[in-house]
């Protein structure tokens, strides 16, 4: 299925309001990583409670209430974020990476080099990725490491294919060819005229990939897959509490709504930053 | 403040949403009416099972259909006293080594055709049979003769001897105390030799052919099996139920709903649920509890540093909470001070370790590891045990033990503690197969055992010298005392954390009447009556 390219948040002034709300959204989930251990009073992996008799509910002592072993959900929650922080981030940089370094190299030489890393994109994106994540879940133990590398190594090619569009066209402005016609070394040319080109566009997908990324590794986690436990991680508080739905339904709906802001988050960063670039270069 | 307001509002928010406990089905309270006949039993099951040839299924679901279409020799009562059931009496010769039955006269099988000591012999010696592959075998590897006929030297065992149609005699080679435990065994249970030989080894699994109360009528693979009444079932007017049908494919979590619309007639309770579950009136006298013979514990292996180290083990035992793990497992169950279960007969206090972090830190002080250490503890994936291990691991970071959790399947981990020098740690629960000491502390603890379930590799060559001089000994007494202080010394030892004795627990539709759990094995139905 071809990928739609990104377009933005529509009008103005709303695209502007959503951006905003993208960038609170974004800030706060950076605020509480960074402050998560002044922001609540519990250790989030200590059982709290003297003695344990099923989750209890929000109030008191527990904002959030506590989990299926007795601890604070809101300290889980606070660290979470940082699991999840990291392990998006950490995956963006390294899609990121692979990605602008394989469009970059792809769209500049063209021909069989462009041919071949265009075939292995294609190679990557034809094996389903949910699969291939689990088995090289599987392979590498699972790690605060291991799991964004993963993901990032998987999550690579859209970067390489928008990237190598954008650079096809910029190699023949005519910046570039007076690069060229002033004897610039290949290397340069990529380094100092396209890459800053291409920058911003990739900026965007970061914002984008981002979300993808908190979805992929909640995901992994729920599965089982994810960060080793105790490290507090959204998707692994949903799954160790699903069969509590009922009975105790903040354990699953908090880490939930969670993530959905995080992704909503990023996503409304994505978007605006899309019309802010348009903005500029119109 | 007002941040924890806004994070009290959410909270609040979502506890909303909680669904309220549904109620169970409902009928008229128990009565004393007398057992009615008729009716079918609904149950649930998540698998099929896996045989219901009995000299091969040894799975919970398997052996409890087993028990409904088949019988043994003996079996126990509703505690672990052996009573008799196809043989009417039995004595054991002063050497011990000779046992001779006499068996019922009023049993046929569901073909009609009367069971004789030849179909007894024959079951044993089709148990033995390498072509069967039976995990069984090795029980009854002590009858005389039992290895010449495995290793194919003679075409009988000379050991099982059939010289009336109603006498059955087995010749021992050494005193086997747990004979008669064996012989409750699904593995023991007689089939009709006819149907046996007609179907042959591969589909008498499908088409079982026994005395039991139940025959089976219909096996639709993945989706039901129904079993209905015998109706030349020896004892007379029993069974009390028309069928049992068994849906085949049902989580616990949907069993549950089953249970509570009406569907099925018993099923477990979810971890989830069970602290509602045990503060309402209206399901308190449909649960059924039961002590089992059971114990989860914490194996160290003995021979992986520092857990080669006997300060260091006693130091993960002061280490562990047990009270907060049976809190986890919502008090279903005592916690653990020793090996064996209370309920074990031959079973006695044990000091065992209290949960005492600073005295354990001691410990790992004279063990020259006062900065702690780190290592791995492999338990299975499933929720109960991830709460479990977590909760360890809490346990031990108080004591500055790092502990890496390796979460597998079940059968990858059974098979990896096995071998020597890969799992430092694991939590595993035992469940005794014959209510004896020996089925814990020969079978899990004695140097011998370190190819098949000693898993920690520990070895005492003292301890081993106490239980090769209580295994063979027929006098209760004396066999109990050698067993406590063996195990008595294993704990000093401490190659294991016991942490608790699980007990088993389910509910009931409240037409169901007269339906008991039992400590060793599946629930029997055959007393089982409906009231409406």
């Amino acid at each position: 299925m071809p990928e739609a390219a990104p377009t933005g948040l529509g009008s103005r002034r709303r695209s502007r309001r959503l951006f905003a709300a993208g960038l609170v959204l974004v800030g706060a989930l950076g605020l509480v990583a960074l402050a998560a251990p002044w922001l609540t009073a519990y250790d989030p992996d200590a059982i709290v409670v003297a003695t344990y008799r099923g989750p209890l509910a929000p109030g008191g002592g527990h904002p959030l209430g506590t989990d299926t072993l007795g601890r604070d959900v809101w300290a889980r929650l606070a660290y979470g974020a940082r699991t999840s922080l990291f392990v998006g981030g950490l995956a963006m940089a390294v899609s990121l990476a692979i990605g602008m370094t394989v469009g970059l190299v792809a769209g500049y030489f063209g021909g069989a080099i462009d041919a071949a890393l265009m075939w292995l994109v294609d190679l990557v994106l034809t094996m389903p990725s949910l699969l291939l994540l689990i088995v090289l879940a599987t392979i590498f133990p699972p790690s605060i490491l291991t799991i964004p590398l993963v993901i990032g190594a998987i999550g690579w090619t859209t970067f390489a294919r928008t990237v190598r569009g954008e650079v096809l066209s910029l190699r023949e402005r005519d910046y570039v060819q007076a690069a060229r016609a002033l004897g610039a070394s290949d290397g340069r040319i990529i380094l100092r005229h396209l890459l800053p080109g291409v920058t911003p566009g990739a900026v965007v997908l970061a914002a984008l990939g981002m979300s993808g990324a908190i979805v992929v590794d909640a995901g992994l986690s729920y599965l089982g897959l994810g960060v080793p436990l105790p490290t507090p991680s959204w998707g692994r508080m949903v799954s160790d509490a699903q069969t509590y739905i009922a009975v105790a339904p903040w354990l699953v709906v908090v880490p939930g709504v969670a993530i959905a802001l995080a992704v909503i988050g990023f996503n409304l960063t994505g978007y605006g930053l899309i019309d802010l670039i348009g903005e500029r270069r119109t | 403040m007002r941040r924890s307001a806004w994070l009290v509002l959410l909270g609040v928010l979502a506890a909303a949403c909680a669904v309220p406990l549904d109620p169970p089905p409902s009928g008229p309270p128990d009565g004393d009416e007398p057992p009615r006949r008729g009716g079918v039993l609904h149950e649930a099951s998540g698998e099929d099972p896996r045989y219901l040839d009995p000299a091969k299924g040894y799975d919970t679901v398997s052996w409890g259909l087993e028990q409904m279409l088949f019988n043994t020799l003996v079996d126990y009562d509703a505690g672990t006293n052996i009573v008799p059931e196809l043989a009417e009496s039995w004595t054991l010769s002063p050497d011990g080594r000779h046992v001779s039955f006499t068996l019922r006269h009023d049993v046929v099988f569901s073909t009609g055709r009367p069971m004789t000591a030849a179909d007894v012999k024959y079951s044993l010696e089709r148990l033995l049979r390498p072509a069967i592959h039976s995990q069984g075998a090795e029980f009854f590897h002590g009858i005389e003769g039992a290895k010449d006929y495995i290793a194919g030297k003679t075409k009988e065992v000379r050991g099982i001897r059939a010289p009336a149609l109603d006498r059955i005699e087995f010749d021992l080679t050494a005193v086997d105390p747990l004979f008669l435990h064996k012989l409750t065994m699904p593995f023991a249970a007689v089939v009709d030799r006819e149907a046996a030989e007609r179907f042959g080894d591969e589909d008498f699994t499908r088409h079982p052919v026994g005395s039991g109360a139940f025959v089976l009528e219909e096996w639709v693979y993945g989706q039901r099996l129904r079993l209905a009444r015998n109706p030349r079932y020896f004892r007379a007017a029993r069974p009390y139920l028309d069928a049992v049908e068994v849906t085949i494919g049902v989580s616990p979590q949907l069993a549950w709903l089953k249970y509570q619309r009406g569907e099925i007639d018993l099923a477990g309770i979810p971890s989830a649920e069970f602290q509602r579950v045990l503060a309402d009136p209206r399901y308190r006298p449909l649960i059924l509890s039961r002590t089992t013979l059971r114990t989860q514990y914490l194996g160290l292996d003995c021979e992986v540093a520092p857990f080669d180290r006997v300060p260091v083990r006693q130091a993960m035992n002061l280490a562990i909470d047990k009270r907060r793990l049976l809190e986890l497992i919502d008090g279903q169950g005592v916690l653990a001070t020793g090996i064996l279960p209370p309920d074990m007969p031959g079973a006695a206090p044990v000091p065992g370790y209290p949960h005492d972090p600073p005295a354990a830190r001691q410990r790992l002080a004279e063990a020259g590891l006062a900065a702690g250490f780190a290592t791995t503890l492999w338990a299975s994936r499933d929720e109960g045990s991830m709460r479990l291990a977590q909760s360890m691991q809490e346990d031990l970071r108080q004591i500055g033990v790092r502990l890496a959790l390796k979460p597998v399947d079940f059968p990858a981990l059974i098979e990896a503690v096995r071998h020597p020098g890969i799992v430092p740690l694991f939590l595993l629960g035992w469940e005794a197969d014959f209510p004896d000491p020996s089925n814990f502390l020969t079978v899990l603890l004695h140097s011998r055992s370190r190819d098949t379930n000693n898993n920690t590799f520990y070895s005492n060559p003292e301890v081993d010298r106490i239980l090769d001089e209580a295994d063979p000994l027929l006098d209760p007494a004396r066999r109990f005392a050698l067993f406590h202080e063996a195990e008595v010394k294993i704990m000093q030892d401490a190659p294991w954390v016991p942490l608790f004795h699980p007990a088993g627990s389910a509910v009931r539709h409240p037409r169901v009447r007269d339906y008991e759990l039992h400590p060793l094995r599946p629930s029997r139905v055959e007393g089982v009556w409906l009231a409406w």
